[in-house]
């Protein structure tokens, strides 16, 4: 008999439920077993036999959702797997292509460094400075929290960013709006806006010719020097703004970072401050002196989570220029590039492959940042 | 002992919890609602075992397309068939390919798939062969649909499936913005060159147009893979050899299409410095929106209601004919369709169903939830006959159409076309580098899947 879709569903459950209840119990009678092996007392043995069992359905869960794919996505990353075609083992070659061949993906790894070291500092200044901010008694300072974390909460949902997109819009978009009455209003702003479109542009420039292998782009916002009074940014209009409008996404959803540097600041003991006011120090110095230092800590466990999140930024660039691609290859982050060959081109042999050299790349520098630490995180004033 | 007692009638209380929750939803009781299709007046085949077909659709417009399915064309069909159960997983264009890719990747998944125009060569080889189902032997009423539907649907001389509607790329122009002394559309290169160079005008005050002389698909790039195959087959240009394998971008129509790409962009927008034209809401060409000509499908046009249609013309794409005699009026044509995978234990049931939902009466229907124009050509009665617009859209689509089709690893070629405008385009690198890099690329992509030695 074929199958009938209701009975199905009923039979799948219930071979579910009789599979969980028995790892529960094997993992329990296991772990019982190897401590009465180690000589451990019945009162031990029966507390191992309950954690293992009760640990059970999400330690088997991990097994089966998350080891048994990254082993199989390891294997697959030495592998020719395309969907609908029989999977050939290549030894290296995936890696040797990423490595030596492919531009896409050396584009993709230059962007998400753009992301990295443009972004993540200023998401974590923005944070910082909000944070400060925040800590200060203002009156309805809960409702500037609540309105910093926001973001947060609604996330990079594609409604958010389809806003983001009118917003962004170089002709009636209101941050160009506001930026363009902002400049008309007063001078030393307009020279400040058109400073940032230079400097935005010259970086952005050189970054581009570090992706496609000539600096014609770079070259040309030399050559046409300072911009003119009329410029505004051309957030997603063009290759030389499309890295910052990531970034101004990054940016806007600093709320969890400003969230601990406020738990920083209020850990901060009242009396080194108070000392330190009654010595002369002013309130700059105190902040440099007394509450940076403190917040190192803060710093540092901000800095590792940004960085794991920007070298896996993926959200902002599908939802901006996915159906935008001829920029898409100037915005794309490492991440986006993974979902693209493996579920645009159906290369799972190779997804896997960018995947293992992606987690390799954010394992490397997450170490890096361990090590470092010890040369600039505080854990106690000295 | 105790302990142990207690924690196993734990998990017996857990499993008993987990089954409740499990349980699947109430089978639904009522009576079927009325269906619209009466019985086949002949004795349907009938189906002696249950059989679950899982659709997955398209979920074009909610709550209105999908009603109709579920409400009324499965009832009805289920009268024909009543052991079958059809079960419809509503999806979007945003996450199709994860979920169809890992249909095809676990081999396991819905019977019948819509799919779009590219995604013949992407999974054509994985759909059940079906002409000994759907082909004129078969079933004579497949003569019925465009034939340039069906290219889309098929795939190494096979069915794969059928087409839901022809969605061609017309040129729609608002007459009433061309420039003084221009009344039509112009016929060649040079002639579309000068002419967005004359609609399209720019407010020095914000540097941002306020009109745009042309869209192809989108206004702010300006680069389109789907506007630059157009220009290339217009011109009477193929994107492959003799052969039909090997990519053929080093060809005197590739080049001359992507200089058009590019004169029209610089006609436009004279430097990367103008702003867009501003976000608005509806079509490009709509009242107020600034566009005065846009090559895209029904879908980006004002609603075939508008009081702008009055203004607005509609052609094919003409090629450049003073350059390339070739040249050949055409509109590119694009067609949604429901394939069955060859995966599906049931091939069978599911071509009977698509035979049901492309029948003349459900594929007018069909169509009319979405204003399209339906790929079966005696559907075209009622509200496409009764409206001007979808009328000069249908006898367009049946002069002109060019099947966007039997294109090899379509995605792939998809991406390197819009990377590589993109660069051309925003002057980050020249013609003859663009063209080589396209021709090296897909030459690779080729090689890879094989096609190629």
């Amino acid at each position: 008999m074929k199958e009938n879709p209701y009975l199905f569903t009923l039979l799948s459950a219930l071979a579910t439920t009789l599979f969980i209840v028995a790892s529960c119990l094997v993992l329990g009678l296991l772990a019982r077993f190897f401590v009465r092996l180690a000589g451990g007392t019945r009162r031990r043995q029966e507390q191992a036999y309950a954690g293992y069992f009760f640990a059970a359905p999400w330690i088997v869960g991990f097994l089966i959702f998350v080891v048994v794919p990254m082993l199989a996505s390891l294997y697959w990353s030495f592998t020719d797997y395309r969907i609908g075609r029989p999977l050939e083992p290549v030894g290296l070659e995936n890696y040797a292509r990423l490595l030596l061949d492919d531009r896409e993906f050396r584009g993709s790894l230059i962007n998400t460094l753009f992301l990295t070291l443009i972004g993540l500092p200023l998401q974590i200044g923005v944070a910082l400075g909000l944070a400060v901010l925040l800590n200060q008694k203002l009156r309805g300072e809960h409702s500037f929290r609540a309105t910093f974390y926001l973001p947060v909460i609604l996330g990079f949902n594609a409604a958010v960013l389809l806003c983001w997109r009118l917003m962004l819009n170089a002709s009636n978009g209101i941050i160009d709006q506001v930026i363009r009455s902002l400049s008309n209003a007063s001078l030393p702003i307009g020279y400040i806006n058109r400073g940032v479109i230079y400097a935005v542009e010259v970086v952005n420039g050189f970054f581009l010719g570090l992706t496609n292998g000539n600096y014609t782009l770079l070259e040309k916002v030399l050559e046409t020097g300072f911009p003119a009074a009329n410029r505004v940014p051309m957030w997603i209009q063009t290759p030389l703004w499309s890295k910052m409008s990531v970034v101004l996404l990054m940016v806007w959803i600093c709320g969890s970072m400003m969230l601990i540097f406020l738990a920083g600041l209020q850990a901060t003991p009242r009396e080194l401050l108070e000392a330190a006011e009654v010595d002369g120090a002013g309130s700059w110095k105190r902040f440099w002196k007394i509450t940076f230092p403190l917040l190192t800590p803060y710093v540092f466990y901000n800095l590792i989570i940004g960085l794991i999140a920007a070298l896996q930024i993926f959200e902002p660039v599908y939802v901006l220029y996915r159906d935008n691609q001829p920029l898409a290859p100037s915005a794309y982050s490492m991440v986006y590039y993974l979902y693209q060959a493996t579920f645009r081109f159906n290369e799972i042999g190779y997804g896997s492959a960018i995947s293992w050299l992606i987690l390799l790349i954010i394992a490397v520098v997450s170490l890096i940042q361990f090590r470092l630490q010890n040369r600039w995180v505080e854990y106690e004033i000295r | 002992m105790r302990n142990r007692r207690s924690l196993t009638i734990s998990a017996l209380l857990a499993a008993a919890l987990i089954l409740a929750a499990c349980a699947p939803a109430a089978t639904p009781t009522a009576a079927p609602p009325q269906a619209t299709q009466p019985p086949a007046a002949e004795e349907p085949p009938a189906a002696a075992e249950p059989v679950a077909l899982k659709v997955y659709v398209v979920d074009y417009t909610a709550d209105v397309t999908d009603t109709w399915l579920e409400d009324e064309v499965v009832p009805a069909f289920q009268e024909m068939y009543p052991n079958v159960t059809v079960e419809f997983i509503w999806g979007s264009w945003s996450t199709f390919g994860e979920t169809v890719a890992g249909y095809f990747a676990a081999g396991e998944g819905a019977d019948i798939i819509n799919l779009g125009s590219e995604f013949n060569g992407l999974y054509g080889s994985q759909l059940a062969p079906l002409n000994d189902k759907l082909g004129a032997a078969a079933w004579p009423e497949i003569s019925n649909f465009i034939p340039g539907t069906l290219e889309n649907a098929s795939w190494d001389g096979e069915l794969r499936g059928l087409p839901i509607f022809s969605a061609p790329r017309y040129v729609f122009c608002r007459t009433d913005l061309m420039p003084a002394g221009v009344t039509e559309q112009p016929a060649d290169f040079a002639g579309w060159v000068e002419f967005a160079e004359a609609a399209t005008v720019i407010d020095p005050a914000t540097n941002s147009l306020t009109q745009q002389g042309f869209v192809p698909v989108d206004a702010g790039t300006m680069a389109d893979f789907q506007w630059y195959l157009n220009t290339i087959w217009s011109l009477g240009g193929s994107i492959y050899r003799e052969d039909g394998v090997t990519p053929n971008f080093d060809s005197g129509e590739a080049d001359a299409a992507l200089q058009f790409n590019y004169d029209m962009k610089r006609a436009v927008y004279p430097d990367d410095t103008v702003g867009a034209l501003p976000a608005g809401t509806g079509s490009v060409i709509e009242e107020g929106n600034g566009a005065v000509c846009l090559w895209h499908s029904g879908w980006a046009a004002p609603a075939p209601d508008s009081a702008v249609w009055s203004k607005i013309d509609i052609q094919p794409f003409t090629g450049d004919p003073t350059n390339f005699p070739a040249s050949q009026p055409i509109v590119l044509s694009f067609v949604d369709w429901w394939a069955v995978p060859a995966y599906s234990p049931n091939v069978d049931m599911a071509a009977e169903f698509l035979k049901f939902v492309f029948n003349q009466e459900n594929n007018h229907r069909y169509n009319e939830t979405m204003n399209l124009i339906p790929a079966r050509a005696d559907a075209h009665t009622g509200y496409v006959v009764d409206n001007p617009v979808l009328q000069r859209e249908a006898e367009l689509a049946s002069e002109y159409s060019y099947g966007f089709a039997g294109i090899l690893e379509p995605t792939q070629l998809q991406s390197i076309l819009q990377t590589q405008l993109g660069l051309y385009l925003t002057d980050q690198q020249d013609k003859a580098a663009t063209l080589s890099s396209i021709q090296d690329q897909y030459t690779q992509v080729l090689q890879d899947g094989g096609y190629l030695p």
